[in-house]
């Protein structure tokens, strides 16, 4: 039997999950009846956001060959489970939205094909839309990856258009696989998730040798030694099989309890016959973006603990740790792949387990180098030791790609300079279309950048980074006093060049989003104990119901009781109520 | 002590502040109305015989002197003289012989909707009236033989000034009410006022310009000033203070209201009317059309939080609403709120007075913040 195994590169929107809906459904993988909107997104969030967070794979059959679509996460927090993916595939299909153009994480993800030696075939897809310009975007693919018009497919995938050309260019373009039978196992895992009846479901390419039921098996890079219980291929559900030969695709259960037990990117061999090295690209599971996540009623603190754990099952990335603010007492500090994976677990949490969060600012890991020579790693504003311990600190750093319809590009500079970006370069990938590059800290990308990249470009602009290491910057702890106590939860690290205005800045938002008390709050913000700026919450006057109307009591009881469990769902800092909002404050400051 | 209270769910133009159960342009329907409350007062078992009846709205004016009739005439059993019965009007709804019609009908107590006597200002509210129309009103009742007349008052209002309210108190007083109400105008969601904020409000920032002569919501200062202001003038005028937004000359206090705070019972009859005896609370039906057709069924009980036993929901009201009275609560009614009051005294919003709890000047100011502790 023939195998071909081919992945999807789209931008969120670009209409991937649609596509992959239509191949499901042309293949008669899954019937017509059956069929509902993004059949491979199962998660309520995935399908709420249009992304795909957790990676897929699905075997369909056609024309008598085995084609094996491996869906890749959309989202640049997770690039690295994007290129493991790719790793796992001979092929990939490009997607790009007729209308919209190339858009930057399309791109980063085209390339780590092409360093995987993917063949890709283009596909332009909406064409339908009545503000489709595929000449355009054939130019653009052209521009950036020189391909010729006749190598590109047109598609509606919402209608129907082109499918059956992309199934045959699939077949035709797409090289087998490679691998040899004969040779000890290699098989790559691409994915993996947890099932609450029978653990941890490995997703995995065997790339050389044969893996059977049974068979005594070693995770090379976490050197973990497992058996393989039940092995098979992946259709809508899990089909059981004796045996996987090199070039399929299928998934692994080896009595996993836990997610973290494997590690996506991990090469799984014999252990009576290993192979001679592991696949190359594996790495291991690295959060670099960390918050607290405190329960707004302290009882809570244990819920919270079973509730992470809960997800961790799933998610190999999560990080978290017990940790104690003098303000928000007992939470955990979270580390994360990137902001949308925090959101995304926030959201969860407050979603699925109904839990009542308070996040702190997301921060990054710094360096500190040390007067005495020492270094550490700081996870935690908090953490920072005093000024006079500090000798220099490091931050990581990011290559940014920005693309953007050309007459951006003035607006978008501007926000990347007061971001601290580095100009690289500029490129135009036809008269209207712009790439630009910086050199960023990866602090100032988890902030507001993106919301302030979309409103700039009318949503237009799209961007796509990678760490380039760590560099020394001009740092400082920028700290808030409520009614003249410190609060730790929500100091933040901030460049020296900034800090006055930044300071300046969030003191006058926390003013806005803090609740008036019946006394004088006083804001100030602080470095090394100097203030630097100050804001003051004048006492509420008055606040009473004036009238109640004809005898309605049960309005005005409700009305109270919702002020009542407005203040519950604050945190009481001091004497100071604290709404939510205040700890995310310093990340909405505008530019 | 029972109450009745009839609502009149009418109006020529609904105020653009208010969110009442009222209608405009339903005129039509006002026969067929009132043989509704007929019907339904007809259907109260035991016939009740009420202290105090309230005829409010929406616009009762509106009502023709034999609507008001039928109504009064299948509710009184006793003679009218011994009861408080008031009817809400608005000026210029009613000339000087329907108010007489009234009165000989048994209406001795009229509250007028002033609200203010800046034409400016009325027209912001949305109302339909100006201030020529409210000193003639007023003088017509008077003439009619209206002994016990109230004034409501609106204040902070978009727009308005602080010496603009006191110019509107000044009138007020000037023209010897028995009674004033001075409300803070809420803004409330839904209606014409919100949506012309928020959307100036919007607009504004789109644009980035000033919109043309944007509404202002008062701010909280000003709104403070306002209202302490209306407190020490009505006072140093002679009038009690005597509920958070309510004054009156000596044994002017309204007695229908009066039962309300004081958690008493009343049964409301009309479309929207909220009941309350004995502990238990319900509303009938808010649409008009439903109301007719299902006539004197009562419908809609409202629903209590499950794990609330009435009593504990009840004595929960009797507290939040008996505060807003000035002179407070008897002590034995705070019985297993020992924290809460412990509490409240020592941020100085409650103070112990004749073995009642009762707000202090400042719980006066900051009364939300008393009533949901006992929520």
């Amino acid at each position: 039997m023939q195998i071909r195994n081919f992945s999807i590169i789209a931008h969120i929107d670009h209409g991937k999950s649609t596509l992959a809906d239509r191949l499901l459904e042309f293949t008669g993988t899954i019937e017509k009846r059956l069929m509902r909107d993004q059949v491979l997104d199962t998660m309520d969030l995935e399908r709420e956001r249009g992304i795909t967070i957790k990676a897929q794979a699905v075997r369909l059959e056609y024309k008598g060959y085995v084609l094996n679509l491996i869906d890749t996460p959309g989202h640049v927090d997770f690039t690295y489970e994007v290129s493991r993916s790719l790793a796992a595939c001979e092929g990939a299909l490009l997607i790009v939205d007729a209308s919209q153009g190339i858009e930057a994480q399309t791109l980063a993800n085209a390339h780590l094909a092409e360093q995987n030696h993917l063949t890709i075939i283009p596909v332009i897809n909406k064409i339908d839309l009545p503000n489709a310009e595929p000449e355009k975007v054939m130019e653009e693919l052209n521009h950036l990856f020189g391909t010729k018009p006749e190598e590109i497919l047109l598609a509606s995938a919402k209608e129907g258009i082109g499918i059956e050309e992309i199934l045959q260019a699939i077949i035709e373009r797409i090289p087998p696989p490679s691998g040899r039978i004969a040779d000890p196992l290699q098989a790559l895992i691409f994915d993996s998730h947890y099932d609450a009846f029978r653990g941890v479901v490995a997703y995995i390419r065997v790339m050389n040798g044969h893996l059977k039921t049974g068979d005594k098996i070693l995770m090379m890079g976490t050197n973990g030694e497992f058996e393989a219980q039940e092995i098979g291929t992946l259709k809508l559900s899990l089909i059981p099989r004796d045996s996987l030969e090199a070039g399929e695709v299928g998934y692994l259960i080896a009595g996993m309890k836990d997610v973290r037990e494997l590690r996506v990117g991990d090469t799984v061999t014999h252990i009576s016959n290993p192979a001679s090295s592991p696949l190359p690209g594996y790495r291991p599971a690295k959060p670099m973006v960390f918050c607290g996540f405190y329960p707004v009623q302290g009882e809570d603190f244990e819920n919270l603990k079973v509730a992470l754990a809960k997800l961790q099952l799933n998610d190999a990335a999560l990080f978290f740790e017990p940790e104690t603010s003098a303000a928000l007492g007992f939470g955990f500090r979270c580390g994360f792949l990137g902001l949308l994976h925090l959101e995304i677990v926030q959201e969860r949490l407050e979603r699925e387990y109904n839990m009542d969060l308070i996040a702190t600012a997301p921060n990054v890991i710094y360096k500190i180098n040390l007067t005495n020579g020492e270094s550490k790693l700081i996870d935690n504003p908090t953490k920072f030791p005093s000024f006079a311990e500090i000798r220099s600190i490091e931050e990581p750093y990011l290559k940014l790609t920005l693309l953007t319809p050309a007459e951006y590009v003035g607006k978008i500079f501007e926000i990347a300079t007061s971001k601290r970006g580095t100009y690289v370069g500029l490129e135009y990938l036809d008269p209207t279309r712009a790439m630009l590059t910086y050199e960023i800290p990866l602090s100032e990308v988890i902030s507001e950048f993106h919301d302030l990249l979309k409103s700039a470009s009318r949503g237009y602009a799209s961007m796509d980074y990678e760490l380039i290491g760590y560099r020394e910057s001009d740092l400082i702890k920028l700290d808030i006093l409520l009614n003249n106590e410190v609060v730790d939860a929500l100091s933040s690290i901030v460049h020296r060049d900034q800090s006055q205005y930044r300071g300046r800045l969030l003191a006058e938002k926390l003013k806005e989003v803090i609740p008036r008390h019946q006394f004088v709050v006083p804001i100030q913000a602080s470095i090394g104990g100097k203030v630097i700026a100050r804001e003051t919450i004048p006492a509420i006057r008055k606040d009473v119901l004036a009238k109640c109307y004809g005898g309605d009591v049960t309005r005005k009881r409700k009305l109270l009781e919702k002020q009542k469990a407005g203040k519950k769902r604050m945190k009481h800092i001091g004497t100071v109520d604290v709404p939510q909002e205040a700890f995310m404050a310093v990340l909405k400051l505008g530019k | 002590m029972t109450s009745l209270y009839i609502h009149i769910p009418f109006c020529k133009r609904k105020c653009d502040y208010c969110d009442f159960v009222s209608y405009a342009g339903k005129e039509d329907l006002l026969d067929q109305y009132v043989g509704a409350l007929f019907k339904e007062s007809q259907a109260l078992t035991p016939h009740p015989s009420p202290s105090t009846i309230y005829i409010g709205g929406g616009t009762p004016t509106l009502l023709s002197v034999e609507h008001f009739e039928k109504i009064l005439g299948a509710l009184l059993i006793t003679e009218p003289s011994a009861l408080e019965i008031t009817v809400e009007a608005n000026p210029g709804t009613a000339d000087k012989k329907k108010l007489k019609a009234l009165k000989e009908l048994g209406v001795n107590r009229l509250s007028i909707g002033a609200q203010t006597f800046n034409d400016h200002h009325l027209k912001t509210l949305g109302r339909i009236h100006n201030s020529a129309d409210i000193f003639r009103f007023y003088e017509d009742a008077r003439s009619a033989g209206f002994e016990n007349i109230n004034l409501d008052l609106i204040f902070a209002i978009p727009g308005q000034t602080l010496d603009e309210w006191k110019s509107d108190l000044k009138t007020a007083i000037s023209l010897n009410p028995n009674h004033l109400s001075t409300y803070n105008l809420t803004i409330e969601e839904g209606t014409r006022l919100y949506e012309e904020i928020t959307n100036n409000k919007s607009l504004g920032a789109a644009r980035d310009a000033e919109p043309v002569e944007a509404l202002q919501i008062t701010n909280n200062e000003t709104e403070a000033t306002m209202f302490e202001y209306s407190i020490d003038a009505l006072i140093a005028a002679g009038y009690k203070h005597y509920e958070i937004s309510n004054f009156a000359r000596p044994g002017f206090e309204c007695r229908h209201n009066l039962n309300y705070w004081k958690n008493g019972n009343y049964i409301g009859l009309g479309a929207g009317a909220h009941s309350h005896v004995n502990g238990k609370r319900w509303a009938n039906p808010s649409s008009i059309k439903e109301y007719i057709g299902c006539g004197s069924v009562r419908r809609n009980v409202l629903r209590r939080a499950p794990d609330d036993s009435p009593d504990a929901t009840d004595q929960r009201e009797t507290l939040f609403l008996g505060l807003r009275l000035i002179d407070g609560l008897a002590i034995d009614h705070f019985a297993g709120f020992d924290e809460e009051v412990g509490q409240l005294l020592k941020e100085g919003l409650l103070q112990r007075n004749n073995g009642h709890y009762r707000l202090t000047r400042r719980g006066i100011m900051l009364g939300n913040q008393v009533f949901s502790r006992f929520v």
